[in-house]
């Protein structure tokens, strides 16, 4: 039961108030691609959602044995690119072999969804937040429902963030970005934010 | 899983990166790291060495990969390839800005190892180019991404600390909340917006001449 507590806070956690793309930017460019099609915000945030959960196991793995190394966090970025590498084939020859369909469709977006700041971010937090597999896995979930929530606010946007009413020279990526921002600063609210 | 064995050569001008094809301000790639991670100079700066660094050297050495491995597996080399520079890059950093600024920037650092222009970008565009031409564009993609993130440092350091590194700067105001991330989504969404309006203005004026 406290296990599935702590994979519950840790997914709040993830999606409110260290949200990858409001709060933390990580990965806002795949974000602004994935928003144009409901079907890419959804199939984006799955992906996501899957890489960064079965990485996150792994990653734990790795930080509870080499954590206490001097030189840890130097190497982290290599060590979980092969993380991510091992899953995304592993992945990728399953979906091949036994879903061709479900392969046909991913292929053109999967490399981008798997390898991109989100997921490895998702890594990164984890290793700085520490805790137990589930928080790690809570983590993992909530970084995936975080980008969906982000990629679901930014789709149902996308038309009025490009139409003729913007200026030509902000439309499109300058407004998104500004729009993106006011979502990030109601965000604010859960972390709470001091002046100096 | 599809081959690319062809590589049909582009034309490519080692300006496009500044400017024309800004890889922050008009494609939107690596636009985090400048929101989240350069939030003043000294940050900026470690990003900029970080990702010149990497970028540049992994490009170079990755245009060696045979174009008869699968891209699925290209991908993993790339990025196995950039996770690897960022060691040597992690100790440039630290005896050129110190390890309290690398602490500072935190996961933005290494977040830089899955950046799209090495991993998307050689595939549409640097990898088509003749080396050396490729090494010169690669080059001012690079100073493009340095120029904006330099410039977000600044306009930050300069507004939340007043100061730009360690030169204090009255500005007779401060705005502390640039520093935070939605300081930093309205401040690279106001310059996209500015770097998109001179280019504009510029190709109207050649379009009339």
């Amino acid at each position: 039961m406290q296990s599935l507590i702590s994979l519950f806070n840790a997914a709040l956690l993830a999606i409110l108030i260290q949200n990858s793309i409001f709060e933390r930017a990580l990965g806002p460019n795949i974000l602004i691609y994935a928003s144009r099609k409901k079907e890419q915000v959804i199939g984006f945030s799955l992906m996501i959602t899957y890489v960064t959960t079965l990485s996150s196991i792994l990653a734990w793995v790795l930080d509870s044995f080499l954590s206490h190394l001097s030189f840890f966090s130097i190497l982290m970025p290599v060590l979980y690119i092969l993380v991510i590498s091992f899953i995304y084939i592993l992945s990728l020859v399953l979906v091949w072999r036994f879903l061709p369909k479900l392969f046909g469709k991913i292929k053109t977006y999967v490399h981008v969804s798997v390898f991109n700041c989100s997921v490895l971010g998702a890594l990164f937090l984890n290793a700085q937040f520490g805790g137990d597999i589930a928080q790690y896995i809570g983590f993992g979930i909530g970084t995936g429902a975080g980008f969906f929530l982000a990629g679901y606010l930014l789709y149902i946007a996308h038309p009025r963030l490009n139409s003729e009413l913007v200026p030509a020279a902000f439309r499109g990526l300058p407004i998104t970005l500004v729009y993106v921002g006011v979502i990030s600063l109601a965000l604010y609210a859960f972390a709470g934010y001091a002046t100096r | 899983m599809s081959t690319e064995n062809s590589r049909p050569v582009i034309k490519g001008r080692p300006s496009d990166g500044l400017i024309r094809q800004n890889i922050v301000l008009m494609s939107g790639l690596l636009i985090g790291s400048v929101i989240a991670g350069a939030t003043d100079f000294r940050s900026a700066a470690a990003i900029s060495v970080v990702f010149a660094f990497i970028t540049f050297f992994s490009i170079a050495l990755c245009r060696f990969v045979p174009r008869k491995i699968v891209y699925t597996v290209r991908i993993i080399i790339y990025a196995f390839v950039s996770s690897a520079l960022y060691i040597p890059a992690y100790f440039i950093c630290n005896s050129l800005m110190g390890g309290e600024v690398i602490i500072r920037v935190g996961i933005y650092l290494p977040a830089l190892v899955t950046n799209h222009v090495i991993l998307s970008k050689t595939e549409t565009r640097f990898f088509h180019l003749p080396y050396k031409s490729m090494l010169l564009e690669v080059f001012g993609y690079i100073t493009g991404f340095v120029a904006v993130c330099m410039i977000t440092g600044i306009i930050r350091d300069l507004f939340v600390n007043s100061a730009i590194g360690s030169v204090n700067v009255d500005v007779g105001f401060e705005i502390p909340a640039l520093e935070t991330t939605f300081g930093g989504f309205f401040v690279v969404g106001v310059l996209a917006g500015i770097c998109r309006a001179i280019y504009n203005y510029n190709q109207k004026r050649r379009d009339s001449k």
